[in-house]
């Protein structure tokens, strides 16, 4: 995938991302609705293509205004991954050399691939995670399971053992899936399906939605470094 | 600028640590007082989660979540209190309890100051135990959010 073809992705995944942060916060009190009300004009500018260069200012400018407002992500992690790739992207619309450019991309694309790796590596060397007792916590008494339903699961411990070993290794092993960019796109679409479990298992809608947009970084990246 | 650099240093250097450890995990409990000094009677856990979902609202919630990812702003606050007890972490889980009060019309609730706790859950052992770890002060509440049935 080309820079400019990754960049106009990024940016319109980003934009429909941030709209569906941004809707649930309109229905909340004034001071917060407004700010998110703008959010939503500049991703739709930023979705269009609009003076994206100024708009990516604005987005920054008010990203700040946020993160003050709620003295920190709203929502953790994937809040901070959304913010991390909108202040990429406007670093790179800033940046006045294409290889500047090509800098700040490439730091968002590590990044995806460190989001995996770390991950894998906090899990593996903690002896909760090994032997499965962990992910039976967060389904006995963490406050992620989305229904009472779902609390059942920590009844099969072989399973979540099971289940915890697929998690690290698959976050663990994940770097190599840049050795060809079929194996890449198969990684990337195994981590869109863990996402998208996430989602449905403990209601963590944002992270699949915001993990998506920083993907075309990584395709190019692998285009940029190995040429394929 | 101090604090701005605190913001936003971990948003483009972040840690990427999900998950590393389970740590004790907070509930929010809430009454309704008639007056200030009140001794708090009965605590209501605020949002217990639904006891079954489908696969289609799971889906319906991939794309509006709202009140779950509410849910989630509140357990950082919770825990933000624990860390740094703050007025801004402790305000904003009282006027989400006010807000919620207001939409359900104050149902089964009588008075006009909120008070809430937060319990953490935590496996010692094989057991699961949970502490009262924070009560918060009564708060007045705006006027006409609970009328009283």
């Amino acid at each position: 995938m080309g820079f400019d073809d990754a960049l106009r992705l990024t940016e319109i995944l980003l934009a429909f991302a941030l709209i569906q942060h941004s809707i649930e916060h309109v229905f909340s009190a004034k001071n917060e609705r407004y700010l998110f009300v703008v959010r939503i004009f500049l991703s739709v500018l930023m979705a269009l293509g609009v003076w994206t260069g100024w708009v990516c200012a604005a987005f920054v400018i008010l990203s700040l205004v946020i993160l003050k407002r709620f003295q920190g992500p709203y929502n953790g992690g994937s809040d901070r991954m959304g913010l991390l790739v909108l202040w990429c992207v406007a670093f790179v619309h800033w940046m006045p050399t294409l290889q500047l450019k090509e800098y700040i991309f490439g730091y968002l694309a590590v990044q995806l691939l460190l989001s995996y790796f770390i991950s894998g590596w906090v899990k593996i060397i903690n002896s909760d995670w090994r032997n499965g007792r962990a992910l039976q916590d967060v389904f006995q008494f963490s406050t992620y399971p989305a229904s009472e339903q779902l609390r059942s699961i920590a009844n099969h411990p072989w399973l979540l053992f099971c289940a915890s070993w697929s998690v690290m290794i698959f976050e663990l092993l994940f770097p190599l899936a840049l050795i060809t960019q079929a194996t890449l796109i198969i990684g990337l679409t195994i981590a869109a399906l863990f996402h998208f479990a996430n989602a449905c298992l403990f209601g963590l809608n944002r992270f699949f939605w915001i993990w998506l947009t920083a993907y075309p970084s990584l395709l190019w990246l692998h285009t940029r470094v190995f040429g394929m | 600028m101090y604090k701005t650099l605190k913001l936003i240093l971990p948003v483009l250097f972040p840690s990427w640590r999900f998950f590393d450890v389970i740590a004790p995990s907070p509930r929010i409990e809430f009454t309704v007082l008639k007056t200030k000094n009140d001794t708090p009677y009965g605590w209501h856990e605020f949002r217990s989660r639904p006891i079954k979902l489908s696969f289609f609202e799971m889906l319906k919630r991939m794309f509006w979540n709202r009140q779950w990812n509410e849910d989630l702003f509140l357990v950082s606050c919770a825990e933000k209190i624990m860390s740094q007890p703050n007025d801004h972490s402790i305000h904003e889980i009282i006027k989400r309890i006010e807000t919620q009060l207001r939409a359900t019309q104050g149902e089964f609730f009588e008075g006009s100051y909120l008070q809430f706790r937060l319990v953490f859950l935590y496996r010692e052992g094989t057991e699961i135990k949970s502490q009262i770890t924070f009560i918060s002060s009564p708060s007045k509440m705006e006027e006409g959010v609970i009328n009283g049935i």
